[in-house]
C-alpha cells in the first residue's frame, strides 16, 4: 500500500458544490477525541502537526461513518471493534477490506429459505423455458378467444391482448400483477425467484452475520453500475444469480474479472439484447435475415467503462457490437455462456483505433475478451470508476484530487479494486467532515432493518421490499442500464423523507429504547426522544435526522 | 400540413427551405407577443416517454414503400379497416391500432403531431439525451434546473404556493430547480398520510426537524405536503373508484395528476412519465411488446384530455430521440434522431401532422439509417408557450437559449 497523504489544505471540487447537506450543522459537537487522534495510522508520523487542523470527525461519527458507508449501520458488535482497533477507525476500515475480499472469495451463506437464488443455471433456463411455454399457451387461447369475439367488430379488442411484460409500476405490485394476471393463479416461479432475489439483498445488507456488510455495500455498488431490470420477463429469473455469482466474487478483485462475468452471465446478455447480436446477414428462422444489434456495445462503453465523454464513436459502438458478434447464452452448460462461431462477423473491425479481427489476427470469441481488457485498461474507465467510486463512499461532488489519485491507482494496479478501495479509506477526504452523504431510500430501509431485526422473528422483507418500490428504488428494478442515482439531490425531496417516518414506526413496533443508536446522535434529537413513552423512542429514533446520514 | 403564407415564406428565405437551424433569439411574431406573461391561462402537462419510443410504429407512414422495405418484420401493415392493421390518418400518416383509443383526439381535431421533431444535439445516449430534453440545453450536459421548473420561475402571477408536481419518478431533473415541486410516488400508497397523519407523532417528528438546514426544511415541506396529497387523491379515489377496479400504469399516475392540479390551483406544471420504450429486440407489429406499451400509453392520455379540458390546458408527449428506421438484426430498432412529438389541447390545430416531412427514402435519412430532425424539439414547444400560455419573447429566448423561432409551425397553435 502507498504511504498516506497527509492534506493540510482542502483539495479543490469538481464544480460548485450544490445542494450541500447541514447535516452536521444540526449536530451538537462533541468535546470528544478529535479524528486525527482516533484515525491515525500509528506508522504515520503526523507531519503537519504544526500547520492549522481542519475540524475533524469525532470519534463517535468516525464510528458512524465507517459502519454506515463501509456497511450500512453500526451494530453494536461492530462499534466495538471500530473502537477498540489499535489504528482507530481507519485501520479497522483497512482490515474490513481484507475482510471483505475473503468474503467474496467464499460462497455466500444464502439461508435456506432463499433457494432460488442459488440454483444451478441449467435448471434456470429450464424454468423459464417451461414458463415461456406456458405463458405463449395463455397467450395464445385468450387471443383465439379474442378473435372470436372481434370477428364481429373489427378495430375493436387489439389491445385487449394480455400485456406480455408489465413496467413502470414498483416491483412488488408488478409482481403481484403479474401474479394475479396468471391464468391458473399459481405464482410462475421466475415471480418467486425475483422475490427471493430482492430478499437476499436485504437480508445480506441487514444482517452482518449472514454477509460481511461491506462485500454486501460492494455488490450493491457493481451490481448497480452494471445493472440489471428484474422486470424484464427474460431477465427476471437470472437476477439473483447476476448478483451473487458475478458481481459479488469479484467486487474487490480485478475490474476486468468483473466485467467479463457481467458480460457473459445471462442476465446481462438478455437485458441488453446481446444474444441477439450477430454477424449482419447471419440466417434467421422464417427464412429472415439477422444482424447485430448494438445495445449491449454502447452501454458497455458508455456505462460500464469509458463513460459518455471518453472519447467513442457511434462507428466505435458498431465496430464494438461486431467485436462481439457470437456471444450468447447457453441455455445447457453450468455458465450460461458460450460463444458460437458461426454467429461471428469474421472481418476486421476498428474499435478505438485499434484492429480486432481480420487476416493474421486473433479471432473469433478472443476479440471480444481483447476489447473487454482494452476498455477495461483505459485512463476514461480509471476516471469514471474513481468518480463513481468516491461519490457511493465519499460525497456527492467528490473531491477531484481524490478521483485523480483513485484512478492512478486503478491503473497501476491494472484495475484492482481492492487496492483502489484501500486507497479510498485511508484517505483523508473520506474522514472530512464536510464529506457528508445523505442515506438512499435503500441504505435507510437496509440500516433500519439492521437495527430492527431481532433474533427470534424474521426480518419484515415484504413490508420493506415495498417501501423500497413506492419510494422509487425498487431492489433490482430500475428499468434502464444507468442504474440508480445515490445523490441527496436525488432522493431528498420532502413528502419521501416523510414516508421514511412510516417505515421506521412500522419496523420499530415492540422494540425497546434503541440506547446503543442514540448514544450516537446530537443531544437535542436525544432529549427529544426521551421525552415520549419508552415505546415510541424506536420509531422516533429511525425517523430522526441523524439517522437519515452515513 | 398547413401552406406558410407567402410573406412568411419570403421573410424567411432559404434556411429553413435547406431545413438549417438559424442561431438566434426564439421571436415570436408579433401578433402573438404578450404584454404580460402568465401562466395562469392554463395548464402544461408533460409526458415523458423514457428509452426513446419507436414512433414510426405509433405514426405509420403508411404509404410511403421504403417503410416496409425497411421494416421486413416490425413494420405496422397499412390500414385496411381491420384491427391487426394501422388506422389511417390522411394519406401519408396512420395510427398504430392499441393507440385506436386516441382516434377521437384526432378527429376533434385537439390532437396533433410533429412527425420529425428531436434536439440538435446528435447524442445517442438515453441518460444525455434525457437530460438535455429536460434541460432544454441540448448544447451542454452539465447541471442546470429542469427547463419546467426555469419556467415555473418565470411567471410572474405565481403565488408563493408550489406551482410544479410530478407524479410517479422519485425527482425527475425536468422538474428541478430552485423552485419548489411536489413529487408525488407511484402507487396507492400516494392516497395515505402514514404516521404523520397522527398528531403527536407529527408534532414529535417536527420537533426533531425543527432546524434550519435542508434537510428540516424539506421534511417540514413534506409534511405539509402530505397531508395535502393524500386528502386530496382520497376524496378522488373513491369518488372515482366506484368499483372500476385499481387502473394502473400511467392512467392512475394521470388520474392521481389530475385530482391534485383540480385542488390545488397553484399546481400549473406537471410532469408524468413512462418507460420500457428502448425496443432493440421483438418489438412486434400490430401487436406485441410496443402494442402493450401502446395501449397504455393511449389509455394514460385519453385520461389526460378528459381532465385537463380548459382551453388553455396543454399536454405534451415527449420522448429523447427516435429509433433507426430500419429494423435490427433482432426485430427490434436501435437508437436513432428524429421522432414524433405530440400535442394535446384545445387550442392545438389538431387532426393533422405540422411541419416538414420528407419519407423514408435512404438519401433523406440522417447518416442513412434514421429519420431526420427536421424541428427542434425546443422551437416546438416555444410555440403553444408562447401562444397558449403568453411567454414573451424574452423569455422564451431565457428559457431555451440558442434555439430559433421555428415558423414552418406557426399553425399548430389555434387563437383563442
Amino acid at each position: 500500500m502507498p504511504p498516506v497523504q497527509i492534506q493540510p489544505n482542502r483539495p479543490a471540487r469538481h464544480g460548485r458544490r450544490m445542494r450541500r447537506l447541514d447535516i452536521a450543522a444540526m449536530t451538537a459537537p462533541f468535546a470528544a477525541l478529535a479524528l486525527l487522534a482516533a484515525v491515525t495510522v500509528s506508522s504515520r508520523p503526523a507531519s503537519a502537526a504544526a500547520a492549522p487542523q481542519p475540524p475533524a470527525l469525532t470519534e463517535s461519527q468516525a464510528v458512524w461513518r465507517a459502519a454506515s458507508r463501509l456497511g450500512y449501520w453500526p451494530s453494536e458488535e461492530r462499534a466495538a471493534a471500530i473502537r477498540a482497533h489499535a489504528g482507530g477507525a481507519r485501520g479497522w476500515a483497512l482490515d474490513e477490506i481484507d475482510r471483505a475480499f475473503e468474503a467474496s472469495r467464499q460462497p455466500a451463506r444464502v439461508p435456506d429459505h432463499l433457494p432460488a437464488v442459488t440454483t444451478a443455471l441449467s435448471t434456470v433456463f429450464a424454468e423459464a423455458r417451461r414458463e415461456r411455454e406456458e405463458r405463449f399457451k395463455a397467450v395464445r387461447t385468450a387471443a383465439a378467444a379474442a378473435a372470436a369475439t372481434a370477428a364481429a367488430a373489427p378495430q375493436q379488442q387489439m389491445h385487449q391482448m394480455p400485456q406480455m411484460q408489465i413496467q413502470q409500476t414498483p416491483a412488488p405490485e408488478r409482481m403481484q400483477q403479474q401474479g394475479a394476471a396468471a391464468p391458473a393463479a399459481v405464482q410462475p416461479s421466475s415471480v418467486a425467484s425475483a422475490r427471493q432475489a430482492a430478499t437476499w439483498r436485504l437480508i445480506s445488507c441487514s444482517d452482518p452475520t449472514v454477509e460481511n456488510p461491506l462485500l454486501s455495500r460492494m455488490t450493491e455498488f457493481w451490481f448497480n453500475h452494471m445493472n440489471v431490470f428484474a422486470g424484464r420477463l427474460t431477465v427476471r429469473p437470472f437476477v439473483g444469480h447476476y448478483s451473487l455469482h458475478a458481481i459479488r466474487p469479484n467486487v474487490l478483485g480485478r475490474f476486468e474479472d468483473l466485467l467479463l462475468a457481467s458480460a457473459r452471465h445471462p442476465a446481462m446478455l438478455f437485458y441488453l439484447d446481446q444474444n441477439q447480436n450477430v454477424a449482419d446477414g447471419t440466417p434467421g428462422p422464417q427464412g429472415r435475415v439477422r444482424g447485430i444489434n448494438e445495445n449491449y456495445a454502447r452501454e458497455l462503453m458508455e456505462l460500464h467503462t469509458l463513460g459518455i465523454d471518453g472519447g467513442y464513436t457511434q462507428q466505435d459502438v458498431r465496430e464494438l457490437a461486431r467485436v462481439l458478434t457470437g456471444w450468447t447464452v447457453d441455455p445447457d452448460g453450468p455458465s450460461g455462456f458460450r460463444f458460437v462461431e458461426r454467429l461471428h462477423d469474421t472481418g476486421e473491425k476498428t474499435v478505438l483505433g485499434r484492429r480486432f479481427g481480420g487476416p493474421g489476427a486473433a479471432g473469433g470469441e478472443r476479440e471480444g475478451i481483447e476489447a473487454l481488457a482494452m476498455l477495461a485498461a483505459r485512463p476514461a474507465t480509471a476516471r469514471r470508476l474513481s468518480l463513481r467510486l468516491a461519490q457511493f463512499f465519499v460525497a456527492d461532488e467528490p473531491p477531484r484530487a481524490l478521483v485523480d489519485r483513485l484512478a492512478a491507482e486503478f491503473l497501476a494496479s491494472n484495475g484492482d479494486l481492492r487496492r483502489v478501495m484501500r486507497m479510498l479509506v485511508a484517505s483523508p477526504e473520506f474522514w472530512d467532515p464536510a464529506n457528508e452523504l445523505f442515506k438512499t431510500p435503500y441504505d435507510f430501509a437496509c440500516s433500519a432493518l439492521g437495527v430492527s431485526t431481532r433474533a427470534a422473528a424474521p426480518p419484515p422483507v415484504m413490508l420493506t421490499l415495498g417501501f423500497l418500490a413506492s419510494a422509487g428504488q425498487p431492489v433490482n428494478g430500475w428499468q434502464t442500464p444507468d442504474g440508480y442515482r445515490t445523490d441527496a439531490a436525488t432522493w431528498l425531496t420532502p413528502e419521501s423523507l416523510t414516508r421514511r417516518a412510516d417505515l421506521a414506526a412500522a419496523l420499530a413496533r415492540g422494540l425497546g429504547e434503541p440506547e446503543h443508536l442514540l448514544a450516537f446522535y446530537a443531544e437535542p434529537t436525544r432529549e427529544r426522544i426521551r421525552r415520549v413513552e419508552p415505546g415510541s423512542r424506536a420509531a422516533l429514533a429511525l425517523a430522526a435526522p441523524d439517522f437519515m446520514r452515513k | 400540413m398547413q401552406p406558410d403564407p407567402i410573406t412568411r415564406r419570403r421573410l424567411l428565405g432559404t434556411l429553413l427551405a435547406s431545413g438549417t437551424l438559424v442561431a438566434g433569439a426564439l421571436t415570436a411574431p408579433r401578433s402573438f407577443a404578450q404584454a404580460a406573461p402568465a401562466l395562469d391561462r392554463g395548464r402544461l402537462v408533460v409526458v415523458f416517454l423514457r428509452g426513446a419510443y419507436d414512433g414510426l410504429s405509433a405514426l405509420v407512414p403508411w404509404s410511403d414503400p421504403d417503410y416496409t422495405r425497411l421494416r421486413p418484420t416490425i413494420a405496422v401493415a397499412a390500414p385496411d379497416g381491420t384491427a391487426a392493421t394501422s388506422i389511417e390518418l390522411d394519406a401519408r400518416f396512420a395510427l398504430h391500432p392499441a393507440l385506436a383509443p386516441l382516434l377521437p383526439l384526432w378527429r376533434e381535431g385537439s390532437l396533433a403531431v410533429i412527425p420529425a421533431a428531436g434536439s440538435p444535439n446528435r447524442s445517442r445516449s438515453h441518460f444525455e439525451a434525457q437530460h438535455h430534453w429536460e434541460t432544454g440545453l441540448p448544447d451542454q450536459s452539465t447541471g442546470a434546473p429542469g427547463w419546467l421548473n426555469r419556467l415555473a420561475a418565470m411567471d410572474d402571477t405565481r403565488s408563493r404556493a408550489v406551482p410544479l408536481i410530478g407524479v410517479g419518478e422519485a425527482n425527475p431533473h425536468i422538474l428541478s430547480g430552485p423552485v419548489r415541486a411536489r413529487l408525488i410516488p407511484r402507487g396507492e400508497a400516494a392516497g395515505r398520510a402514514g404516521v404523520i397523519g397522527n398528531d403527536a407523532t407529527r408534532d414529535a417528528l417536527l420537533e426533531l426537524y425543527s432546524g434550519d438546514d435542508r434537510l428540516s426544511r424539506a421534511f417540514r415541506e413534506g409534511v405539509e405536503s402530505r397531508l395535502m396529497t393524500s386528502k386530496e387523491l382520497a376524496a378522488e379515489m373513491m369518488a372515482a373508484d366506484n368499483g372500476a377496479g385499481n387502473p394502473a400504469g400511467l392512467v392512475r399516475e394521470a388520474r392521481q395528476l389530475a385530482a391534485l392540479m383540480r385542488a390545488d390551483p397553484a399546481l400549473r406544471i406537471g410532469f408524468l412519465s413512462a418507460g420500457g420504450w428502448d425496443t432493440h429486440a421483438n418489438q412486434g407489429a400490430a401487436t406485441g411488446l410496443l402494442a402493450s406499451r401502446f395501449a397504455n400509453l393511449a389509455r394514460g392520455l385519453v385520461q389526460l384530455h378528459a381532465d385537463f379540458d380548459r382551453p388553455g390546458d396543454l399536454v405534451l408527449v415527449l420522448s429523447e430521440f427516435g429509433r433507426t428506421s430500419a429494423e435490427n438484426g433482432a426485430r427490434g430498432t436501435d437508437h436513432g434522431r428524429g421522432n414524433a412529438l405530440w400535442l394535446i389541447g384545445r387550442q392545438v390545430a389538431g387532426g393533422q401532422a405540422h411541419g416538414r416531412w420528407e419519407g423514408l427514402a435512404r438519401g433523406n435519412l440522417n447518416e442513412g439509417r434514421d429519420l431526420p430532425v427536421l424541428h427542434d424539439f425546443r422551437a416546438v414547444i416555444a410555440q403553444p408557450l408562447a401562444r397558449i400560455f403568453g411567454l414573451p419573447e424574452r423569455r422564451l429566448a431565457d428559457l431555451f437559449p440558442g434555439a430559433t423561432w421555428d415558423r414552418s409551425l406557426d399553425g399548430l397553435v389555434r387563437r383563442a
